[in-house]
């Protein structure tokens, strides 16, 4: 396999666009990252698209409007994972040899359901009976609060340090901090967890452009590389299993370390899955960032801040950028990039070396979570 | 199990029955080659692939692993309503709601019951009904 690079990089800022197209929220984004490529769009020879409710072609339908036609466009469903799954499946068509410069897209257009959970398929038993994914979060939550002994205070900690993150963001949905007082007076959704728990709903794209690293130096002199990709679906139980310990991204993180020979500690920052406040202090663990049962004090301590010892969600992270599903996979390698590059202004976590995206999926009955995919960058 | 509790239970179908003595119980399937247990109901083994399965009747009562009062879910579901996983001992997760308890009552790990309970209802005020689960009571056999 040969080594692959990220030579651009673009999104549009995450938030309502209801009178907007799908194709009208994303193209900016993608002329974004062609640009910040310097690549001649008929020098792109295939698109991933990653969308979960997109609807049928969106990749044409988006591509059309910058004349990126002609070429294999291939449109990528797998819930929240979508884009980093088009990500996955680009990279190793590049690293194989078949493509020299792949154009990525994730892209979500929340607001045409009007607000609410998340729209989930109706043929999965638990969904028949009522599963929502906060509920599912929130049980996680409960389990977790209950085995390591964490405060309500300890859950909304989280959303406090994100939504610090995002204020440094533009392209963040939310960019207004709030208190530990506020996150615990908005309204219940899924008990234990509260509104400002939970990551919003709207709309959203991200691109990135990537080629082989012999192609990239055509077009960079500082392309980002491409250290470690992976993806798993999550192993179906019917019995037991412990929510506190989300296996799926245990045994990815584990086989991607591996894979790269690096260890977490060699991690400079991390863009991780905080769909729900709780899901970060289970990733800080699961990702090797703090042994099990000391993500809380990990996080009281400050490490995972910018200015810590592994910025995690820099960007404000789904719980302040946002959650556009399918965006999300492809925006946390933008944020990625943009970090390795030094380009961050306030947020900026100073001499970044190494980073990691981790973007999970889920919905289905018996699994911890239908889909994982982590990958690993360095400049 | 009777006409009337098939056609009554729109949500579990044929998943759920009721004992002689009013007892209600899950139903599962067992895998006849290996063994294999599984909730709700299938045709085909995950472990083995056989499709040599048989009804497998589940205990009526299991343990809290965790729950949620749930503020926020599609139309339909009657609001606010606790969302469980319950564990039985045939080592199988059953997600259910929890009715009949007081929100501020339910613990850790607590025993629970199955009974049939409404969910909700749809747009046409056609009820939703399905199994639950609610704490076992002290002196409950």
């Amino acid at each position: 396999m040969r080594d692959v690079s990220i030579v651009g990089a673009g999104m549009v800022p995450f938030g309502k666009y209801p009178e907007k197209t799908l194709a009208d929220i994303a193209w900016p984004a993608v002329k974004q990252a062609v640009v910040d490529a310097g690549i001649k769009k008929t020098d792109i020879e295939a698109t991933y698209c990653g969308t979960a409710l997109g609807g049928m072609m969106a990749g044409q339908r988006i591509l059309k409007k910058l004349g990126i036609t002609g070429l294999p466009i291939i449109n990528i469903e797998n819930a929240c994972s979508s884009s980093s799954t088009a990500f996955r499946e680009a990279w190793i068509a590049v690293a194989a040899g078949v493509y020299d410069a792949v154009l990525v897209i994730g892209v979500e257009k929340l607001t045409k359901f009007g607000g609410g959970t998340l729209p989930l398929e109706k043929e999965d038993w638990e969904v028949s009976h009522g599963l929502v994914m906060p509920a599912l979060y929130a049980m996680r939550a409960r389990r977790y609060m209950h085995e390591y002994g964490l405060t309500e205070n300890d859950i909304a900690d989280i959303s406090v340090k994100a939504r610090k993150h995002g204020v440094w963001n533009e392209d963040a949905q939310f960019r207004k901090e709030v208190t530990r007082e506020e996150v615990l007076a908005s309204r219940p959704v899924a008990d234990p967890l509260k509104l400002f728990h939970c990551c919003p709903s709207g709309d959203g794209a991200a691109a990135v452009v990537i080629c082989s690293a012999e192609k990239a130096k055509q077009y960079s002199a500082a392309p980002i590389k491409v250290i470690g990709s992976e993806i798993n679906s999550g192993k179906y139980m019917t019995g037991y299993r412990d929510m506190t310990s989300p296996e799926i991204t245990l045994r990815g993180a584990k086989q991607l370390y591996e894979e790269a020979g690096i260890g977490p500690e060699d991690v400079d920052l991390a863009e991780v899955h905080d769909a729900f406040a709780i899901a970060e202090l289970l990733y800080y663990e699961a990702l090797g960032f703090c042994a099990k049962g000391d993500a809380a004090k990990l996080l009281a301590d400050g490490e995972t801040s910018v200015g810590g010892k592994i910025p995690v969600n820099p960007s404000g992270g789904l719980l302040s950028k946002g959650h556009p599903i399918g965006s999300t996979g492809v925006a946390q390698i933008v944020e990625i990039v943009r970090q390795l590059r030094g380009q961050c202004g306030q947020r900026q976590v100073e001499g970044a070396k190494v980073g990691l995206t981790h973007c999970t999926g889920g919905g289905v009955s018996g699994f911890d979570h239908g889909v994982c995919s982590i990958h690993l960058f360095a400049r | 199990m009777s006409e009337e509790l098939q056609e009554a239970l729109n949500l579990a179908g044929d998943a759920v029955t009721r004992d002689a003595d009013g007892t209600v119980r899950l139903i599962g399937s067992a895998c006849v080659d290996c063994d294999e247990k599984v909730f709700p109901p299938t045709d085909v083994c995950p472990e083995c692939m056989s499709e040599n399965m048989s009804r497998l009747k589940l205990s009526a009562e299991g343990n809290l692993y965790s729950w949620s009062v749930i503020h926020a879910a599609p139309k339909g579901w009657s609001l606010p309503f606790v969302a469980a996983y319950v564990d039985l001992p045939e080592d199988i997760r059953v997600f259910a709601h929890i009715v009949d308890a007081n929100p501020d009552s339910l613990e850790m790990d607590m025993p629970v019951k199955a009974q049939i309970a409404i969910l909700g209802c749809d747009e046409t005020g056609a009820p939703f009904e399905s199994y639950a689960f609610t704490p076992v009571q002290k002196g409950d056999s």
